[in-house]
């Protein structure tokens, strides 16, 4: 798990649609820069700033082979962002169970403006 | 009231009258039987409860698993309708489970009436201010995306020979 220094870059880096239309991109294939920039609609130095942000979050890894850089999706800090938002929804849903739970049995216990099911 | 879009989003209802199911949230000796996953217990005489706007809540938790460790829960309620709402910042401390950071986040949580002497919880929740950075528009969007780009890339990964 890393730490907080580290998810905050991730998550600002997730929140801009074009960064996420590119990682989107990159879930089918790797992809050059020129390959990532033909649907969208900005240029290539501008595709490439945004490539920067996704690479300092370790979002995106780039190989270096010849002229071309390829990019390449890495999955770990995504699962890491989801995974801070999934730890308080199971908390709450577990501890939501267990107050179903307490509230039916001190209804029961009350006796008092209980409805029978 | 916060006019950003909360991160994390949940809606229950309970078969319970309003006023028990704040007195859930409210009450020491409830909150206490409930809070938390199962195996967790808050020590009664380390819960404290000041219920008004400006108030307090402070509580500890302790893991049946992992008795070590100490979970130090305060909350500075900024505002608190009696039967109806709770809002806050909830500040979490202590020795926590591996993988956790000392954090805070905001929550609001409102009680609604339901037919049949019904209550509907609407609970909502700001991630820290330090993840969620100055301006976090699209945020839920982003995590609604996330999921689809994880499911996407499970099937990618199996395709890929690097």
């Amino acid at each position: 798990m890393a730490g907080t220094d580290q998810l905050s870059v991730v998550f600002s880096a997730l929140a801009d649609p074009t960064r996420r239309a590119i990682l989107d991109e990159l879930a089918e294939r790797d992809a050059t820069v020129t390959e990532l920039s033909a649907p969208l609609p900005m240029s290539m130095p501008a595709v490439s700033r945004h490539l920067k942000v996704l690479e300092h979050a370790a979002l995106i890894s780039r190989t270096r082979s010849g002229k071309w850089r390829a990019s390449h999706l890495e999955t770990a800090p995504l699962r890491e962002a989801a995974d801070w938002i999934d730890r308080f929804r199971r908390f709450w849903d577990s501890s939501l169970d267990r107050l179903d739970a307490h509230l039916a049995a001190v209804q029961a216990a009350e006796h008092t403006d209980t409805k029978e099911p | 009231m916060h006019s950003e879009t909360p991160q994390l989003t949940v809606s229950r209802v309970f078969d319970a009258p309003r006023a028990l199911v704040f007195r859930a949230f409210t009450d020491p000796d409830h909150l206490a039987t409930w809070w938390g996953p199962s195996g967790n217990s808050l020590p009664r005489d380390e819960i404290e409860f000041d219920v008004r706007p400006g108030g307090f809540q402070r509580w500890t938790e302790v893991a049946a698993a992992e008795p070590d460790l100490r979970v130090n829960v305060y909350i500075d309620l900024t505002d608190v309708a009696d039967g109806d709402l709770l809002e806050g910042v909830m500040h979490v401390s202590g020795r926590l489970q591996e993988g956790f950071e000392p954090f805070e986040t905001r929550f609001r949580i409102e009680f609604h009436d339901e037919p049949d002497g019904r209550t509907r919880l609407e609970i909502r929740q700001w991630l820290p201010a330090h993840l969620a950075g100055p301006s976090n528009q699209g945020w839920l969007e982003a995590f609604e995306k996330l999921d689809a780009t994880l499911l996407h890339l499970q099937a990618a990964t199996a395709d890929i020979e690097v």
